[in-house]
């Protein structure tokens, strides 16, 4: 049996860093991040928010292989903000934006539930 | 808040229909990559409890060791606690308890074959509220029979000690909280009116009932076809291919709009549906926190060395 640990799918080994970045030595203002331990789940999630931003030239996320867990994303922007700066951004958007979902599927559930004990 | 990031949207959710196992809601004015992290994280990311570790002390069935701790793993533990519970792989120091013990001891005495189910689990005195699904001693109620774990006939005996853990669906399968999660995408149906005018009454008509489900109406009155119940379209493609027919191409356009997606959970048992939406969405805002506050503050930092 050779096959790894399942655990090694979402736990970060120690001493290695959530998320890290490199600046592409070719093209300027533009860089590589590498997320440990994600998968297409945020890889989308946030080039999708980056694209959003005006800044941005190029956004994209490579998820490598299935047993390599970790995804990499590659931004290019125009040069007004650094590639960590548009990261930054859409990070605190989509933050705030699940948060807004959360709080409103809350109100929701209260809603559903007030006017169903109304009936009984 | 913060002040709104410009690229920030502003979704709407409205629920359709909640019970304790079903939750069917409407997520709008997003992307499909935030309804797909939604879906993604529900089926794999969202904490339960499961038996993980199964220590067998007589075994005299026909199962193997193996295959009834399978089994066991598999039976849905409701998880109302695990918020209270810390998981093996998360950091120490974390409050919260991380094992929950039960015990499995029955003998087959009688003549008669005998059935193991997961009501003769007995569980932790100190976690009573982490217990099977369903689970009851009214031997009587052909309702509450539990799951059935192994038959025995007479002198087999099993006695084992299993202990529940906090896990998620990315470790095993047994941690999924829910049967199925998934959303679709809101269809829009326009008609092409200018060409809808040049067919006949008895193609309008015709064209209608093309359709399996009821997308179209034929309004009698005013001899129009209209939209109906768009929502319960298939992407069948008939109402499309019957255009085709009548020599009509374009004369319906059926899209898969971006911004609006009918979310349908069905929970196992395990967690409250609209309880493992909220987790999910929890996960999620963690998740990208935990990304933001880790993003490194040089604009150059690699991965430490000796590590992909």
């Amino acid at each position: 049996m050779n096959a790894p640990d399942r655990f090694e799918r979402f736990v970060v080994p120690e001493g290695v860093r959530k998320i890290s970045l490199e600046k592409d030595t070719k093209i300027t203002n533009a860089a590589t991040f590498t997320l440990q331990r994600e998968d297409h789940t945020v890889g989308n999630l946030i080039r999708m928010q980056l694209l959003r931003d005006k800044e941005v030239t190029f956004a994209g996320y490579k998820f490598p292989h299935p047993l390599d867990y970790h995804i990499f994303i590659k931004v290019q922007t125009r040069g007004k903000k650094s590639p960590r700066e548009v990261m930054d951004d859409a990070l605190t958007d989509l933050c705030d934006e699940f948060e807004d979902i959360k709080s409103k599927f809350q109100g929701e559930v209260r809603r559903m539930r007030s006017s169903s004990s109304g009936f009984l | 808040m913060t002040t709104l990031g410009e690229n920030r949207r502003l979704p709407h959710v409205q629920i359709r229909e909640l019970k304790d196992d079903y939750c069917e809601f409407l997520l709008s004015d997003t992307d499909p990559s935030v309804a797909n992290a939604l879906r993604r994280i529900m089926q794999v990311e969202v904490p339960t409890i499961a038996i993980d570790l199964v220590e067998i002390e007589e075994n005299t069935t026909v199962l193997n060791d193996e295959f009834i701790a399978h089994r066991l793993g598999l039976v849905p533990l409701v998880s109302n606690a695990v918020s209270s519970m810390t998981g093996v792989f998360e950091t120490a120091g974390e409050s919260g308890f991380m094992d929950v013990e039960m015990t499995l001891n029955v003998k087959c005495t009688s003549d008669e074959t005998m059935e193991v189910t997961s009501n003769d689990l007995q569980l932790d005195p100190n976690h009573p509220e982490v217990c099977p699904v369903g689970y009851s001693h009214d031997a009587f109620d052909p309702e509450k029979k539990g799951i059935l774990l192994v038959k025995m006939r007479k002198n087999q005996e099993l006695k084992l000690r299993a202990i529940a853990r906090k896990g998620i669906g990315k470790d095993h399968a047994k941690w999924i909280p829910v049967a199925t999660v998934s959303f679709q995408y809101m269809p829009e149906i326009t008609i092409n009116r200018a060409l809808m005018d040049t067919l006949s009454e008895q193609e309008r008509e015709d064209f209608v009932k093309a359709s399996p489900t009821p997308v179209f109406r034929y309004n009698n009155i005013t001899k129009q076809v209209e939209t109906d119940h768009i929502e319960q379209y298939h992407w069948d493609g008939e109402a499309l291919a019957k255009a085709e027919e009548l020599g009509k191409p374009g004369l319906v356009t059926i899209k898969e709009r971006q911004d609006m997606f009918i979310f349908r959970v069905e929970g196992t048992g395990v967690l409250k549906a609209e309880d493992v939406v909220i987790t999910a969405l929890d996960v999620l805002h963690r998740k990208l926190y935990t990304l933001q506050t880790s993003l490194p503050e040089q604009d150059d930092v690699a991965p430490l060395p000796g590590v992909q």
